[in-house]
């Protein structure tokens, strides 16, 4: 059984669908609403198409993370209105026993440039939706549930995720349809994981992350405050802790 | 329901029997102790029986809050049942740990689990979902807590990879995670029936009070391993996102955000600075770290401080690596932190004077010489949880081994065995101090080990031990915690820990407020006790916190009920008379409840150590509570005084009649338990002969 998600934002269409998208398009390079990201040129349906960048991503910092899983339990809670680690659209996977910083991992959807998920949809449930900043996006009413997208994604654990329970994948779209959180969501507005996060190792931007390996979107996030508690700052930069020995 | 799974598991290790009992008929306890306490009440006939019997009935349950948003209550789980600890009697008991298992739990589909019988040879439970299997745990005796949860972790996820998404269940089963299983296990310590075994879960979690590591060996029970996918339905999804972002923006339920910066760690060793804070799952403020060694992973409070002294001792004043090393051994053999520190304490003593040692009087061949060594404290687990020679007596419980060298009396009276009530080691707040904590556990059967009012000592103990004038006043910081004490809000003296004031009917009603906030709002809704109760904002010292109007607020969001504050603490007084009926029929009588002699003969004395807390050294001197001298509110200095045993007995009178109880025997009256609707109770206790007056 489909779920029915009442569009809590901006009522109805969720704009421009990709098979809509590329006959409107038609190849031709436009600029996106999110403005300022760039256009890049893809081989999609035998066409040479426009598919604009996202206009928002997710960044970690796996050193900062202190494996809460709240990140988690807030994507669930905001987009299912339960809690469900299986059902979370980032994933944090951690062994206790291990050593830092290897101990954890943190896998939230790159929103790629080039994104291999949408191009195994064979539907057009997986889409770029202008209407939230170009967010990579699942249909949920249109998906068929031939888990393409699932199998496609290259990274492990896979960023789009199977849910089980009404059958159909999902994946993030940085909380721009969240039917059971009264905020904006997408790119220029809130993301639940964000928000909650009590150690801000995650961030939203705008900016284009470095699409090769994961140095563009596992970052930096630890300022002077995470300095004054004695934790490492990275970068070679020594901690308080360090400087005082 | 929402905020269960709807049913607890129910485990006969005797006929390797799995069924179901239904949530619903215990929903009105909420969860956690509650609903244990109930369980116990009703599977349990005989309370008298020891715990060591198959009859006992081990219950872990979860709240409601398990597995949620609602900050520092996602992950606590209580584990109840007749504990083998105190001492002499074996009191129906708790114990509490955080990390994943709850959550996992509920995830699973389950509100807790019930264990009864005992098993004919070694079994672990296997959890996936709706699927449970009891299977044989010959591979797995004989592994440390850390290599049995690998071994299953292995087994459950099959051929899965770690950090990949794996099918729960059958290969071609649509619920994937990316999650380990949560197991919860004993170590060697608990399959040798240490009555100071714990259970242990990922690297740092322990249930250490009562000795359940020990219960479980008595069942043959190795380990739980859960595996979930499932969902939790919450009533109210953007009421609870609300109400997390409003903790965190007002009342700085967070650790790095603009409003402030606070390192949340409870530790008592010098940190490791190339390591990361780590939390359980939901907490807004981790209580501890994994390192870049791995030493050290997970572990908190006295599981750090345990050795971290004996090592500073032994390396002039320096921390080694001795203190992690012992601390990782400690959770490897599922040891209690308390029992291994105050008993090695004890240990060095008698070494001291002449009357421990090899070939003394008590014989013991530990190498006194090396305390503070790693490998000295290597020797001293492995012989509690192997009971090899002398640790055969250590793994009963130092009261019990005191008693069997013959010492227990004189001991407790000079108090060298800082055991002050129940047989049970003493946690750092003394009664003779603050009594709060220590009233607390003679009138219940444990180590309160509940940190409410803690602050009240930490915080101007710090200041003046650092040469600062504590800051806020003692006047403001009690009138704006006398505020939230609910249904006795408003009298400022309930917190004057003075020696005038600590057997009065205000100090009585602080310690009811205290029994009865924890059972529910602690034990039952399972918030965290490092975390809550939040009296005193974090960010701005002389403004409230957020208890009162936090804890029912997201337990409703999640619940969709609508418990106010006080229906809390009510509920919290009925679990708390449910409990005092258990002990009653165990045996308990008021002219039991006494502290070990030296609390009422011997001073708390001034002692200047080296202390590791909150992330620097400090020379301690002086215990300070807030109290008033001479009609006027202050930080005073409580030591050097003892308890008067003649005053405490009538402080008990006094807390007897504030509860309903007879104050000759110190059991609840019919009048009393069927006002908080415990009829039933009060017919078992008639029957007994055991209904108060
Ligand atoms: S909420 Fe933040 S700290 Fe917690 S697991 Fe997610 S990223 Fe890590
Ligand atoms: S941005 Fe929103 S959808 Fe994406 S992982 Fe975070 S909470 Fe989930």
């Amino acid at each position: 059984m489909k779920r029915k998600i009442d569009r809590k934002i901006s009522g109805g269409e969720t704009g421009f669908s990709r098979r809509e998208f590329l006959q409107r398009s038609e190849g031709v390079a436009i600029r996106t609403a999110a403005g300022g990201a760039f256009l890049k040129l893809i081989w999609l349906d035998n066409a040479v198409a426009a598919m604009p960048a996202a206009g928002g991503y997710l960044l970690v910092d796996t050193k900062k993370c202190q494996g809460c899983m709240t990140c988690m339990l807030a994507c669930s809670l905001v987009h299912e209105g339960k809690e469900n680690l299986s059902l979370a659209r980032i994933q944090v996977v951690q062994n206790s026993f291990a050593k830092f910083p290897n101990d954890i991992t943190l896998a939230q959807c790159r929103q790629c440039v080039e994104p291999a998920c949408l191009k195994a949809c064979p539907t057009d449930a997986l889409h770029v939706d202008q209407e939230h900043g170009n967010v990579r996006i699942i249909d949920a009413e249109k998906c068929t549930g031939c888990m393409s997208c699932v199998e496609a994604c290259p990274h492990a654990p896979g960023r789009a995720v199977w849910d089980f329970e009404d059958e159909h994948a999902q994946k993030c779209d940085l909380c721009a349809d969240t039917p059971f959180w009264n905020e904006r969501g997408g790119p220029g507005g809130k993301q639940a994981c964000v928000e909650l996060c009590p150690v801000a190792a995650l961030k939203f931007t705008e900016e284009i992350p470095k699409q090769d390996g994961d140095e563009g979107y596992n970052i930096n996030l630890r300022g002077d405050g995470w300095k004054n508690l004695g934790f490492p700052v990275g970068s070679g930069e020594p901690s308080k802790k360090e400087l005082e020995r | 329901m929402n905020g269960y799974g709807g049913k607890i598991l129910r485990l006969n290790l005797t006929k390797k029997d799995v069924s179901e009992i239904e949530t619903k008929r215990y929903e009105k306890w909420v969860g956690g102790h509650g609903m244990g306490s109930a369980i116990f009440w009703d599977l349990v006939k005989d309370k008298a029986i020891s715990g060591f019997d198959p009859r006992n009935v081990i219950t872990i349950m979860t709240s409601p809050l398990g597995g949620t948003i609602a900050p520092g209550a996602a992950a606590r789980t209580e584990v109840q049942g007749i504990g083998v600890q105190s001492y002499p009697i074996e009191w129906f008991t708790r114990a509490n740990f955080g990390g994943r298992f709850g959550a996992m739990l509920k995830y699973a589909g389950w509100d807790g689990i019930v264990i009864e019988g005992k098993a004919d040879k070694p079994v672990w439970v296997d959890i996936r979902n709706e699927n449970v299997q009891i299977k044989d745990a010959g591979r797995l005796w004989g592994l440390d807590t850390w290599q049995t949860q690998q071994k299953i972790w292995g087994e459950v996820m099959g051929a899965g990879q770690f950090g990949d998404w794996v099918p729960v269940g059958k290969a071609d089963d649509a619920r994937r995670t990316t999650q380990k299983p949560a197991v919860l296990t004993i170590g060697p310590a608990g399959e040798k029936l240490s009555r100071i075994g714990c259970l242990i879960h990922d690297a740092g979690n322990a249930a250490g009070q009562g000795g359940f590591g020990g219960v479980w060996g008595s069942k043959n029970l190795k380990a739980i391993s859960v595996i979930g996918t499932g969902s939790i339905e919450i009533a109210d999804p953007n009421a609870l996102m609300e109400s997390r972002l409003w903790a965190m923006k007002e009342y700085g339920y967070h650790v790095d955000h603009e409003s402030g910066n606070r390192n949340p760690q409870v530790i008592f060793w010098e940190s490791s600075h190339d390591a990361r804070l780590q939390a359980c799952i939901g907490c807004h403020a981790g209580c501890r770290s994994r390192t870049a060694t791995g030493q050290g992973n997970e572990s908190q409070c006295v599981e750090t401080g345990f050795y971290a002294g004996f090592d500073r001792d032994k390396h002039g004043g320096k921390q080694t690596t001795a203190a992690l090393i012992a601390t990782d051994l400690l959770q490897k053999h599922g040891i209690n932190a308390y029992e291994a520190w105050r008993g090695l304490e004890y240990l060095i003593e008698l070494n001291k004077v002449g009357i421990l040692g090899p070939g003394r009087q008590i014989d013991c061949d530990l190498p006194f010489d090396q305390v503070g060594e790693a490998e000295f404290a290597e020797k001293f687990l492995q012989m509690i949880s192997r009971r090899g020679g002398i640790g055969d007596d250590f793994a009963e419980g130092f009261a019990r081994a005191a008693k069997k060298w013959g010492r227990l009396e004189e001991d407790l009276k000079t108090g060298v065995l800082r055991y002050p009530y129940w047989g049970l080691p003493e946690h750092g707040y003394d009664p003779r101090a603050e009594v709060s904590w220590g009233y607390g556990s003679i009138l219940g059967e444990r180590d309160v080990n509940e940190h409410d009012f803690n602050f009240l000592f930490w915080d101007p103990s710090l200041d003046v031990w650092s040469g600062e004038t504590p800051e806020p006043s003692a006047e403001l910081i009690t009138s704006i915690v006398a505020e939230k004490l609910a249904p006795y809000q408003g009298d400022p003296l309930m917190l004057d820990y003075s020696t005038e004031n600590i057997y009065s009917e205000h100090m009585a009603k602080l310690v009811a407020w205290h029994r009865h906030y924890t059972r529910f709002w602690k034990q039952s809704a399972l918030y965290c006790d490092y975390r809550w109760p939040n009296f005193v904002h974090p960010d701005i010292p002389d403004a409230p916190g957020l208890t009162g109007e936090g804890e029912p607020r997201f337990l409703n969001a999640v619940t969709g009920k609508r418990c106010s504050f006080l229906d809390g603490m009510e509920l919290g007084r009925k679990i708390w008379n449910l409990d005092n009926a258990i002990w009653t029929l165990q045996g308990r009588h008021r002219e039991m409840v006494h502290f070990a002699d030296y609390i009422y003969g011997a001073p708390f004395e001034k002692t200047e150590e080296s202390l590791y807390v909150r992330g620097k050294y400090y020379q301690t001197w002086g215990y300070y509570l807030p109290g008033r001298r001479d009609g006027e509110w202050d930080y005073i200095c409580v030591n050097d005084r003892h308890l008067d045993k003649a005053k405490f007995e009538e402080f008990k009178t006094t807390y007897y009649k504030l509860e309903g109880w007879d104050p000759s025997t110190g059991w609840a009256t019919r009048e009393t338990l069927e006002s908080l609707e415990l009829a039933g109770v009060a017919d078992t206790l008639a029957q007994n002969g055991k209904l108060g007056a």
